[in-house]
């Protein structure tokens, strides 16, 4: 039997899904509960156990959906209508709560969008953690890592394999928790603890607003279902009525959350009243509920929004990023792991899994593709100034999930999704090798106080020379293909009434890249180039073990070979070769194309980058590259002892304190919260309700009382003189009455 | 027809009380028999109140498990209980609790301890009672009896300033209480003539029922409601009176804002085993009050309410959570986090939508699992080092590594991870409020309680557990033993599969909603709801001189439909 045929057999039975989350999750269970029984070795092996399993199922799962012959594709049956969805498969779960007419069901899903995270997640995660156990190796919480890495994965896991957005909801604060629990995993540090707080109420913040979005939604889904008419679903295909019935039934049967409904309205909802016939549009008014009166869409792209919040705060996008540079405080591994290959990108996975209704919403697109902007840019410029490695390559992340998102709201799904992977790659290579470096360096992080690390650390320098060539652009690593089809598409790509977005954000889109190349290339130069800092805590570097290499090795090797999958290989419509990656995500956005090409709110350019196009990026990479080359081996050395001028310190110093944006928020945000629940506090729980309220009742029952004492003396003459004075005022009463 | 089909009930309620007559003939210098005892008695009882539980027929009858028997007939009382899906559920945590509560205070306890366990044990039967009561007078007697037991849990077992915390809950709560009394007098007279005069529920609820629907036909046409004849003309004019009452007594004890100033010093002085029965079960009694009998007994008056008490709800939530940042002593912390919890139990009953009401009731489960499990735990804490604030605390979790992960697990079932209990009822509660018809504002407002629940419980656990050891005192604390972890175990458990299979408890509860929902919707003005709809069957008194025998329980109009 040869590969292929054994590849062909190797397909997953939908039923044994969960068990692909259930691997890493018994994993967790055992290094928690009987980590420190079981010993350091055999944690070490349960938990990358758990992981290559997981990685193993992924691959099977993977294999099915995307099988070798297109002879061989899976189908799923669609619960909301007739139709089949092609390469993809998953299984019902059953119920898991329902009230009134709601519902949720344990429902995963494996499609070419969550195939392809499902391998990244497994497989880095794997790589990870085979890298921690050299890089905790002398660390006595061993177990305590290993319980919340694996954690981790299985909640990443839930969040791609949800079939609703409840469910993935479940990954999304799952994930949070993990995150949380590692940031904090050196909690006797009290910053290092403080800054996985940090990070979990931001995430908060983001999820007040994800769950108001869910809510929205389910509010728009019923709404829908009220009045939509069979002239809407003419357009999901077969006949309308049976169609329109197929899909109350899906309803009863997944919930309003389950996304295959929401692409099923999303297929039916029409644009504009003009082709609608009647049937519900964008523009149609909710008849009833408590959304009466606002239209279909308007409530449809404020909650987009909400999710955009909801995103900002898991993927660390501007307003909600603050909490990632601080979450460096977690071990590297983590950082690799969850700070950069992976949980950060949940948010773009929440928009590419959603694209149907992100195109009928210019007005979100825009604003996902310009928060993008914003947050890449800022970053990028922060990481200009930061002295700390991990903290350069934070902002880096930030920034370079800034250029994720401009991809989404411009419309260029697959190309989003394909620079998640590539960044998952390079950047974990790049985290990785940071802790390579750290680890070499008896924990250094200031990247002043190493340099020269090259000639001691042959591998680490390599492999991270070859990710940083990756983020940077430079030909013919992937990042230079994935973050050029992003920015191909966003200056193709049309959004209806906001033309002006798509050279607006191109061309930020090249500042950021040339950012992108300094300060990368600042950080490497100072690292491995030049001579070994006077300051550094010892004298020579030591290269680590093979366990930690090896994962650079693998991540540096894919971080060039996944370049082939932006390479127009495909057949595509109209005879355009297509890039690989683009055909194979293909089924996952054919809704998103559909719609934007019926409804022409939206204009979704399928054409090839142009060896010109291909010629600028590069240039303003190396541009980038060459002006921090310039800076860091020619000026400042020269100038060397010269005092800087005081214009340059003072950019430099508020560059350096992130634009003040944390003491913003400390000023306008926490402090006034906390200030007023002191003040609540005093003023009307302690004062006004209890002391003037309640203990004021009692106060004036008891001077009324001790007032009223007076009166029950037990004196029989008073009593008696009370008697005869009322007599004598009644007898005068009834005089004055008579002689009136 | 087993005795079980009667009187299984009886036997949960009644079943500590026996135990208790057990317990007071030993002498009270056997301290460990007398803790066995308990135990035993309250691990039976939890055995029969879970059979209760799983013989609870979801699609069955209204109330289920009745018995009904003569009593003071000459004022129309007569001993009545029965268990609806909301009432089954309660009792369920009731008995959960119950055992617990005992192996918590087994070194906490040292002076009186006999008095304490018959304390325990008599406590345990009122709760069960005012549960089960479908008679009002019953159900008012149990009210009231609840504040004995639990006043003297607080003022004699309690921290320092016991006194004053348990003469605050007793005056705060009794206030309460008298008002609903001379209501319940009143609609004793108004709902019937004379000679026909009754205190059982359904006979109530069904003449008021028609009562309502009149109000409801008039409000509806706009016209001067005043001038109705009968019982809906008196309902017009007094209704909104006596559900002032009937509310504010329940309010008291959910405690909603702005009458919840009794709770923090009670649950700060009370003993262990007095805050886990305070917050498990007897602040539930409130938002069980409203449900049973404030919103049915006056819906029209209800409704004109409803946007007062939500957001007062709503009010109650975001509050809550901003108490808890400004305290420094944990109990009091944990109480705040009650008002702010409570306020979400509240919100989804008056949405008035399933999802809510479910989600409301479910929380209500949620909330005695977690608080309950968080007071305990931190009740060892107590135990140990005998203080309250958090700045006596600090990076503890190096030395009790169990202890910080049963704090943690149950703190994120407190910030409502999903995955944990906490999820479900609150995600329920809140889509309930926004599919309601209160406005959008309310559900927004309220989903605020998110963010500020996790700040407050991380800042907590940050500050007790994180950060290096500050104090040298802290360095000897033992970690949890065999059984406190025994203890702590089934609510961990409990907080996983509640959080993940949530159905089955779910499903006790869905036909309960529906019921509820239909009865508040009769005070919608111009409501079609009809009287018959909404009708309560139960059994009927049994023929004088014989004893009580159950009938089959007949179905009722909505029973009908399911």
């Amino acid at each position: 039997m040869d590969l292929k045929q054994f590849l062909l057999q190797l397909r997953l039975d939908p039923s044994a899904l969960w068990l692909i989350i259930a691997l890493p999750l018994l994993g967790a269970f055992l290094c928690g509960v009987f980590g420190r029984m079981l010993g350091r070795a055999n944690v070490y092996l349960v938990a990358c156990a758990a992981v290559a399993g997981s990685f193993l199922l992924s691959l099977s799962a993977f294999l099915s959906v995307s099988p070798l012959e297109a002879a061989q594709a899976v189908t799923m049956e669609n619960a909301f209508s007739s139709g089949t969805i092609r390469y993809a498969f998953g299984y019902d779960f059953g119920t898991w709560f329902s009230a009134g007419t709601f519902r949720v069901n344990f429902g995963l899903m494996v499609d070419h969008l969550s195939g392809t995270l499902l391998l990244v997640i497994t497989g880095v995660g794997f790589l990870i953690h085979l890298y921690s156990t050299s890089y905790m190796s002398h660390d006595d919480g061993y177990w305590r890592y290993f319980a919340y890495l694996n954690l981790f994965v299985a909640a990443m896991l839930t969040l791609v394999l949800a079939d609703n957005l409840v469910l993935l909801f479940v990954g999304w604060e799952g994930v949070g928790m993990a995150s949380y629990l590692l940031i904090g995993f050196w909690y006797s540090d009290t910053a290092k603890a403080w800054a996985g707080r940090k990070a979990f109420v931001t995430n908060r913040i983001g999820d007040f607003a994800f769950l108001i979005a869910t809510f929205l939604i389910v509010l728009l889904v019923s709404a829908f279902n009220t009045q939509a008419t069979a002239a809407n679903f003419s357009m999901v295909g077969g006949n309308p009525e049976a169609a329109q019935v197929r899909y109350r039934e899906g309803l009863q049967m997944k919930g309003p959350v389950a996304f295959q409904g929401l692409e099923t309205m999303a297929n039916a909802l029409h644009v504009t009243p003009e082709k609608a016939q009647g049937g519900v549009n964008l523009q149609t008014p909710i008849s009833e509920g408590p959304l009466e009166g606002r239209t279909f869409g308007g409530v449809l792209t404020v909650a987009l929004l909400l999710f955009l919040l909801g995103a900002a705060g898991k993927s660390a996008q501007f307003p909600l990023y603050v909490w990632l540079p601080d979450a460096m405080a977690g071990p590297t591994p983590v950082s690799a792991l969850i700070h950069a290959a992976t949980m950060v990108t949940a948010g773009v996975y929440l928009f590419s899994r959603m694209s149907y209704l992100l195109v009928l919403s210019p007005t979100a697109m825009v604003t996902v593709a310009i928060i993008g902007t914003i947050t890449s840019l800022l970053a990028a410029l922060i990481a200009f100034a930061q002295d700390d490695i991990k903290k350069v390559l934070a902002y880096s992340t930030v920034s370079q999930l800034g250029i994720m998102f401009m991809g989404v709201g411009m419309g260029i799904f697959w190309a989003a999704v394909l620079h998640l992977v590539t960044h998952a790659f390079f950047k974990a290579c790049l985290f990785l090798g940071a802790g390579s470096v750290m680890h070499g360096n008896a924990d250094e992080t200031d990247i002043k106080k190493l340099g020269g690390v090259r000639h001691e650390m042959k591998q680490t320098w390599f492999t991270f020379l070859v990710a940083t060539l990756a983020i940077t652009g430079i030909v013919p690593l992937s990042g230079f293909f994935s973050k050029d089809a992003i920015y191909h598409g966003i200056h193709h790509n049309h959004l209806h009434g906001y033309e002006w977005a798509s050279s607006v954000i191109y061309y930020m889109g090249l500042l950021i890249a040339a950012s992108t190349a300094f300060y990368m290339s600042r950080v490497y130069l100072l690292t491995f180039e030049g001579k070994r800092s006077p300051e550094a805590k010892i004298p020579h570097a030591h290269e680590s073990d093979w366990r930690m290499t090896t994962p650079l090795w693998v991540l540096a090797i894919l971080s060039v070979v996944a370049l082939f999958q932006a390479l127009p290989l495909m057949p595509g419509r109209g005879g355009v070769m297509q890039p690989v990656m683009e055909n194979f995500l293909g089924p996952v956005f054919s809704s998103a194309e559909r719609i934007a090409a019926r409804g022409g709110e939206v204009k979704l350019d399928h054409s090839v980058p142009s060896i010109i196009d291909y010629l600028k990026a590069w240039l303003v990479a190396l541009a980038g590259g060459a002006a921090a080359g310039f800076m860091y081996l020619k000026f400042f050395p020269s100038r060397a002892g010269q005092p800087a001028p005081a214009f340059a310190r003072s950019v430099r110093r508020f560059t350096q304190n992130k634009f003040y944006v944390d003491e913003a928020y400390e000023f306008l945000v926490i402090r006034p919260v906390k200030n007023v629940s002191a003040i609540l506090y005093k003023l009307v729980d302690t004062l006004l309700i209890d002391t003037v309220a309640v203990r004021g009742t009692a106060w004036v029952t008891a001077r009324l009382g001790s007032a009223l004492r007076y009166v029950q003396t037990g004196d029989a003459q008073a009593y008696a003189a009370v008697m005869a004075l009322a007599l004598l005022g009644g007898a005068v009463y009834a005089l004055i009455l008579v002689m009136k | 027809m087993s005795f079980f089909d009667t009187h299984l009930l009886n036997l949960v309620v009644y079943l500590p009380l026996l135990f208790a007559a057990l317990v007071w003939m030993l002498p009270g210098a056997e301290r460990g028999q007398i803790r066995t005892i308990t135990f035993i008695g309250m691990m039976v009882d939890a055995v029969f109140g879970v059979w209760a539980y799983l013989r609870f027929d979801p699609s069955g009858a209204e109330f289920q498990l009745e018995y009904r028997t003569r009593w003071l007939e000459q004022l129309g009382v007569s001993y009545h209980i029965g268990a609806d899906g909301l009432a089954i559920s309660l009792l369920l945590l009731t008995v959960f609790l119950g055992p617990l509560v005992v192996m918590a205070s087994q070194t906490y306890i040292t002076e009186r301890v006999k008095e304490f366990h018959l304390a325990l044990l008599v406590l345990q039967t009122v709760m069960l009672g005012a549960l089960v009561s479908l008679d009002v007078l019953l159900f008012y007697i149990f009210w009231e009896a609840m504040l004995i037991p639990m006043y003297l849990l607080v003022g004699v077992w309690g921290a320092e300033d016991r006194q004053m915390a348990a003469v605050k809950f007793f005056l705060y709560t009794l206030a309460g209480s008298l008002l609903m009394l001379v209501a319940i007098v009143a609609i004793y007279f108004i709902s019937s003539t004379p000679g026909n005069r009754s205190f059982d529920y359904a006979t109530i609820f069904n003449n008021l029922s028609t009562a309502h629907s009149q109000i409801a036909a008039c409000t509806g046409t706009g016209g001067d409601c005043s001038t109705l004849p009968g019982m809906a003309g008196i309902l017009y004019r007094w209704g909104p009176w006596l559900f002032a009452a009937f509310a504010i007594a329940f309010a008291i004890k959910v405690p909603m804002w702005p009458v919840h100033t009794w709770l923090p010093d009670a649950h700060v002085q009370a003993p262990v085993a007095g805050s886990m029965i305070l917050a498990g079960v007897m602040l539930k009694m409130g938002t069980f009050g409203f449900w049973r009998f404030a919103i049915p007994f006056f819906p029209s008056a209800a409704h004109q309410a409803r946007p007062l008490l939500a957001t007062l709800a709503v009010i109650g939530i975001v509050y809550g959570a901003l108490m808890c940042l400004a305290q420094r002593d944990i109990k009091k912390l944990i109480a705040y986090s009650s008002v702010s919890h409570l306020g979400y139990c509240m919100l989804g009953i008056l949405a008035l939508t399933a999802e809510g009401a479910t989600g409301s009731a479910y929380q209500m489960l949620n909330h005695g699992v977690s608080t309950g499990a968080l007071f305990l735990l931190f009740g060892f804490l107590y135990e140990r080092r005998h203080t309250r604030l958090m700045s006596d605390y600090g990076g503890i979790a190096k030395v009790v590594p169990v202890y910080t992960a049963s704090f943690l697990i149950i703190t994120f079932s407190s910030v409502a991870v999903p995955g944990t209990n906490g999820f479900v009822g609150e995600f329920l509660v809140l889509l309930g409020t926004f599919k309601s018809s209160l406005g959008l504002g309310f559900g927004a407002f309220a989903t605020l309680g998110v963010i500020l629940g996790a700040a407050y419980m991380l800042w907590m656990v940050q500050k007790v557990f994180f950060g290096p050891l500050t104090h040298r005192e802290n360095q000897g604390l033992t970690d949890l033993n065999l059984r406190e972890f025994a203890t702590v175990a089934p609510f961990l458990v409990l907080v996983l599969v509640m959080g993940l299979m949530p159905q089955p408890f779910l499903d006790r509860i869905n036909p309960s909603t529906e019921r509820f929902l239909q009865r508040a919707e009769l005070g919608i003005p111009g409501s079609q709801v009809r009287p018959s709809d909404v009708q309560i069957s139960v059994m009927g008194l049994p023929p004088a001189g014989l004893a009580a025998a159950p009938n089959a329980p007949t179905p009722g109009p909505l029973a009908d439909r399911r």
